[in-house]
Parts: structure tokens; sequence; C-alpha cells
């Protein structure tokens, strides 16, 4: 036992002498960022570009891939490594975050990423996402949004501002739809060129699906922690309330709307109309067509069309609101934002930002995936997207909403993750497991405004 | 080199004749010589063990004492013991410590009684057969995790599934807080039996069949072979097998409530590992992970030393 001192107080020293480093640094991560000078000509710079696109496979990859070879064909001097987010998730968009985490703790991020509106307050604060503003100047910037013809929908412009600056680009983007399966439609005796515009109308038109054709009636999909809050958020907003204070101070997802909410979606399930079912169960069963009507995001479009084929006819629909109030949607989607520490690699960043932004690649992202143009003039252009927007029918109901569309609220400081997991396991809890609405949000505010920075704990 | 230590003898054997001190510190040498060579074979393999084992175990532990996003731009501020007050004070813990003991008694048949039973049993079949059964019980165990269960999702989903059709029922078993946790107990059983199955096996053949030939000369029966000659001397291994599944089980179950339930619905399947893996790369907050880290770590440690007790007093041992 003695014998052995010697080596356990060595091995402990080692412990002790290497624990400290590799650790978080003490150096500060704020400060002026300066302005990247334009590239010289023969200046060649390489950047790495991370976007979850590249982990879908099929169309997604396909076009970005095409798109980022047209970028170094017009630029010869930036070469671009595109990459998709580390990780396995089944979803590449939801490793992100941890991603772009770990290449930070190794020194290395991506010189651009493509990350979600939820994350926004997150990627500015702490993961030191650069200024735009900044960095090529407030002009560039706004330039940008106006384009070459034409200009960005104005609701998507500021999408990216944090405090009056920009960080992110808005990129890509959709908003909750109203998809219905017009075969069951129409068996069920119901009209699916005149679609629900209300949540009472909702509920009477999946009963009738349900009643007379033994198929699923309709299913929510903004209810469930795997849903995220954004769609939940936009049926808040459309009873008239909020999830958060205007300050960000104060959580408020457990005053009356939510509560209204949540209890009128509960009810549905009570009655048997919406089916307790996953995400990904509902999105499959409705590819499936054995569900009447589903609100999903517009960028599961392709999906459904596919599993429509020959068998039912998708419809689409703007999202239904309560009672006679405007519903009011909002967006999920992802921004560019830049994380360069090289000067010369800042520019290249922009200049690839500025190019995945433009007209042109718009052009070929809508016609090859189906994301929404965020140059709405786009699809009125004949040299642009009007033959596609002409025979595209489920675009209409999108640009619709993109008049009234709020912004998806992040949820605040870095356990913000912890607090928006808890509100929608609390609303799930609530509508699919039968706790008492109101009861299971004030638990989950309570439990989560001590995770509010400056939040009364 | 050999003529270099010739030179360097006589300096040394003279200063020892010179006086007290350099002897000394001559002996000094000398006995660090005779002691070193044991601790320099054990060297690499030391560094090697504090360096993947027991730095990154201070580091959590450093960890757990800090309030940080793993950001290396931002700083760690110092919180003291704020990590462990807020994590004992969440009612998940205690949640998720539940359901860990839950998914343990489900795999104990898994892992132990059906593993022993279908051991005995294929004993019995002779030639290839043997063979071939064995082998459809490894199978499982060959299959993904994840490609297992988007199988599994498909024979459980609600409306098509063939679980439902069979037994005429329509549970949402993924999505049903009351048999989430049963299905992946299920399933992570159907997944590591064949395993199971493997070291019963492995410790049925350790066994010398003299013992067995000798109690049936004197008369027992084949029953009351596997009683009380084949079961206690295969003791050791099962109880190797509960340690494994007491400290692995919610391991084990990781990668399916990852891709079947996400630790849904409404956090039933969310045990310690689940909970952990949530706190630590989904909400970015590695303090509070690594003080969960470091409490499991102590907890763990006294679960395994009592099991390991238990499992030395209650083996037989064929020595």
């Amino acid at each position: 036992m003695r014998r052995s001192l010697p080596a356990l107080a060595s091995a402990v020293a080692l412990t002790l002498a290497t624990s400290a480093c590799g650790l978080g640094s003490t150096g500060d991560g704020g400060g002026a960022v300066s302005r990247a000078p334009e590239l010289d000509p023969g200046q060649q710079v390489s950047i790495v570009f991370e976007s979850y696109n590249f982990g879908q496979a099929g169309a997604w990859t396909d076009t970005f891939t095409e798109l980022i070879a047209a970028f170094e064909q017009e630029h010869p001097n930036i070469s671009v490594t595109a990459q998709k987010p580390q990780g396995n998730s089944a979803n590449p968009a939801t490793d992100t975050i941890s991603s772009l985490q770990s290449q930070l703790s190794a020194g290395s991020p991506p010189d651009v990423a493509q990350l979600g509106f939820s994350d926004l307050d997150f990627t500015v604060n702490e993961l030191g996402a650069l200024p735009l503003d900044d960095l090529v100047g407030k002009d560039t910037v706004q330039a940008n949004f106006d384009g070459e013809r034409h200009a960005y929908a104005p609701p998507a412009r500021t999408l990216g501002d944090w405090e009056g600056k920009t960080y992110g680009v808005p990129f890509v983007f959709s908003t909750p739809m109203l998809y219905l399966n017009t075969k069951l439609f129409a068996d069920a005796g119901l009209d699916a060129r005149r679609p629900p515009r209300t949540w009472e109308e909702v509920r009477d038109a999946a009963r009738a699906i349900q009643q007379r054709t033994g198929k699923d009636g309709a299913y929510v999909d903004c209810l469930t922690k795997a849903a995220k809050d954004w769609c939940f958020q936009a049926l808040v907003r459309s009873q008239g309330g909020t999830v958060l204070s205007e300050d960000r101070s104060r959580l408020t997802f457990a005053e009356q709307p939510a509560v209204e909410v949540v209890r009128s979606m509960q009810e549905m399930v009570r009655e048997g109309v919406m089916p307790n079912r996953t995400q990904m169960q509902a999105v499959d069963a409705f590819a499936r067509g054995d569900l009447g009507m589903i609100l999903e995001s517009s960028a599961i479009q392709g999906t459904f069309l596919k599993g429509a084929g020959q068998d039912w006819e998708l419809g689409a629909a703007p999202m239904p609101g309560f009672g006679d109030a405007t519903p009011v949607p909002t967006n999920s989607g992802a921004a560019l934002f830049v994380f360069s520490q090289d000067q010369a690699k800042q520019r290249a960043a922009w200049e690839l930002i500025r190019f995945l932004t433009s007209e042109r690649a718009y052009t070929t992202i809508a016609t090859k995936i189906g994301y929404l143009p965020l140059r709405t003039g786009l699809v009125e252009d004949p040299e642009g997207l009007a033959d596609w927007a002409a025979r595209n029918p489920y675009l209409e109901p999108n640009l619709e909403q993109l008049e009234h569309l709020e912004p998806w609220v992040s949820m605040p400081g870095p356990s913000y993750l912890r607090i928006r997991d808890g509100l929608m396991q609390a609303v799930e809890n609530a509508v699919f497991q039968g706790a008492d609405p109101a009861e299971s949000l004030r638990s989950a505010q309570r439990d989560a405004t001590a995770l509010v920075p400056g939040g009364d704990k | 080199m050999v003529s270099g230590t010739f030179v360097e003898a006589p300096p040394l054997a003279l200063a020892g004749e010179a006086g007290v001190r350099p002897a000394s510190r001559e002996t000094g040498r000398s006995r660090a010589r005779r002691l070193a060579p044991p601790y320099l074979y054990l060297l690499p393999a030391v560094v090697l063990l504090v360096v993947w084992t027991y730095q990154p175990l201070a580091q959590t532990f450093v960890l757990s004492l800090h309030s940080w996003n793993l950001v290396p731009s931002t700083p760690m501020e110092p919180v003291g013991l704020a990590n462990y007050e807020q994590l004992l004070s969440t009612p998940e813990l205690g949640r998720s410590v539940w359901r860990t003991v839950v998914v343990i008694l489900g795999m104990l048949p898994f892992t132990v009684l059906i593993p022993v039973a279908v051991a005995l049993l294929t004993r019995r079949v002779r030639g290839r057969a043997q063979g071939v059964y064995r082998a459809l019980v490894f199978a499982p165990m060959l299959v993904a995790p994840v490609a297992g269960a988007a199988v599994w999702q498909w024979l459980l989903d609600p409306s098509a599934g063939a679980v439902n059709r069979i037994l005429g029922t329509d549970v949402n078993w993924l999505n049903t807080t009351g048999t989430a946790q049963l299905a992946i107990i299920v399933i992570t059983g159907w997944h590591v039996a064949g395993f199971a199955v493997l070291v019963v096996t492995a410790g049925l053949a350790g066994i010398n069949p003299d013992y067995a030939a000798a109690a049936k000369v004197d008369g027992a029966s084949r029953g009351q072979v596997t009683r009380w000659v084949t079961l206690p001397l295969l003791s050791p291994t099962l109880a190797f097998l509960v340690l494994m599944t007491v400290l692995l089980s919610a391991q084990w179950t990781f990668p399916l409530i990852d891709t079947l339930t996400q630790g849904g619905p409404v956090g039933s399947t969310t045990n310690l590992y689940y909970l952990l893996w949530e706190y630590g790369f989904r909400s970015h907050d590695a303090g509070l992970a690594a003080a969960a880290g470091v409490l499991f770590f102590a907890g763990f440690i006294v679960v395994a030393a009592v099991l390991t007790r238990l499992a030395e007093r209650l083996s037989h041992h064929d020595d």
C-alpha cells in the first residue's frame, strides 16, 4: 500500500495538472467587429458552408450542390466546401447548434452556417455570430435585401436582426398550412374547394370525415415537443396571446389565450377527431392517405405530393383561425450566419450569402425544392417564377400568409431549449395525455421562469 | 553507451571514498535505479489511463462547479454547488431515476431468465440444428439498433401496424404514457437477448460435464441435475449478467429512445442517460450535465460495489 502511494500521488498530480486545460477560455468574446475589406480579384480564399440541407438526400442536396458550383464559377477565387452538421439525428436540422458548438470548441467553426430562427438569441449572444452590419456595412446588407430586381418581402427582412443589427440573412422559409386530402373530403361529402377557415369548421369537417370514411379527421402538428414551438406560437398569436413578454424577461404562456388554445385542441382529441399520434406517425399517415387534414410546415409539401401520387389529390389552405379573428402565422426556417475569424474569409462568406439569396438562387431553390421565394416579386416575373407559380396551386395560400406573418420568437438565455421543451411538453401532456391545460402550463412556466435571464426567480 | 558507463563509474567510486554525504547520494541514486523499473513499466498504462479516464473525470468534476455553454469564447462562470442544488430540486431527476429502475427490472427477464431457458434448451438440440437455433437467437444483436427501430416503428404503427392488427387493439404504443416504456423495454430486450444467450452458452460450456454424469449415476433426474448442479455452477455467469443489466440497461435503451420516442411522450421514457444527454447536448448546459454525471458516477459506484459483493457471496465457484 505504502509503495503504491508515490504512483497514486503522481497520477493525481498529473490529473489535476491537465484537468484545468481544455475547458473554457477566459478571454472575452465580445467587442466590435471591424470591416472586412473587399477581396482582390487574385486572392484565393476557401470557406466552409454548413447547412442541414446537405443532410437531406435528393432534391435538397442536389440543388445546393448545383448552387455552390454556380457560385464557384462566378467567383473563381473562392472555393467552398459544403458540409452537413455533425451528428446522426434522423432530422439533420436538429443537429445544427450542437455541431456548431463542437466545431467552435475545436476552434474551427464553419464560415457560413444555416441556423433556425428559434436559435437566434443563442446564436447571437452565446455562439457569437458576427454582425453583418459591422462586417460589410449596413448599406451593403440593405442593398442585398433590396435586390437587383425584386426586394425581400418586408416582414422577412428583419427576421435575422438582433437589437437593430442584422446578424443573419433569412434564407429558407415556410409557414404553417392546412393540407387536405381532397379524396377523403369528397368521400365525406365535403367540398375541398371551400376548405375550413376556422378551427370550429376544421372540427366539423374532421368529424364528417371520420364518421363517413372511417379514416382519421385532422392532426395539428404544433402540439408536441418534437414539433418545437413555432406553430404553437402561431396558434397562441391567433388567439391574441404571446408566449414571451415584449421585453423578453417574462414568460407568458400560462396566460388565458394559450390555455384556451390548448383546451380547444385537447377537446378535439377527446372527441376523437384528432388522433393521438407522434409527428412522424401523423406525417406518414397523411402521406398514406389515412388522415383528412394536417396543419403542417410547407417544407413537408414535397413528401405529401409524393405520397399523393395517383390515389388522392393534395389540397392546401391557409392556417385556420379562432372564431372571426384573423389567424397570425409564424415562419419556420433558417437564416445564414457568418462565424469566420479571418477577414478574407468573412468577405468571401458574405459573397456566398449574397449569391445564395440572389434572384437567381431563389429561382433555382423554389423550382427544385419548393421553398417559398423570399423575394416575392419573383412569382410575377415572367423571367423568374411566373411559370412555376402558375403550375403550383399550393403557392397562393402560402404567399397570402406572408402578408401578416410574425416572427418565430426565440426563447431567451442559454437554457432556451429547456424552456421551449418544457412548454411543449406541457402542451403535449394536456392535449394528448389528458392533463389539465391551465395547471400543466402553469407548472411548466413556474419551472422555466428560473431559466430566464433576469427573470424573477 | 557501454564505454560511457565505464568512464563514468570511476569518479563515482572515488566520490564514494571521499566522504559520507556523496555516499548517501550514491545509495539514493542506486535505490532509485532499483525501484524505478516497475514504475517505468507502468508509466505508459498510467499515463493513458490518466489522460483518457481520470483527467476527463476530474474535468467533469471541475465543470460541475461552473456554468458554461461549451463555447470556448464564452468564459466559464464558477457557480459553486448551484448546479447540484438545481439538479436535486428538479422533479425530473427523481422521475428519471425511477424510470431507470423500471427499465432495469423490465430488462432482467430478457437478460437472465429467457437466455438461461434458451441456452439450456438449445443444449439438448444436437448437430447442425443447434448452430442454426443459436444463430437465429443471436441475429437481432447484429441488426443496427436504428434499423431495428425503424422496423419496430412500422410494426407498432397505430393504424397500419401488425401488432395492433394481431392483438385487435388500436393503441398508439409509442405515444401513450403507459405503454411507451414497455415498448422500449421489449424492443431492447429483443435486441440484447441474443448476446445474453451467448454469454450463458459460454458459461455452460465451461462447466465440467463430469459433475452431471456423476449426478446421473447417483440417479438424479435431468431436472434435478439442472437445479442442483448446472445452475449453481452457472451462478458466476448469472451474477455477471445481472451486473451488466443493472449498469448498462439504460445505455442499451438510448438509441431506441432517441429514434422512437425522443424521451416522450411527456418524458415517460426519459431515463437517467437520456436526461443527461438532453442536459448536455440538447440544452447545452455543460455544468448541469456534468453535475448530473458526477452524481450518477457516485451512485453507480455504490450500486456496482454492492452487486460485486453480493455476487461474490452468492456464486458457487468450481475450484
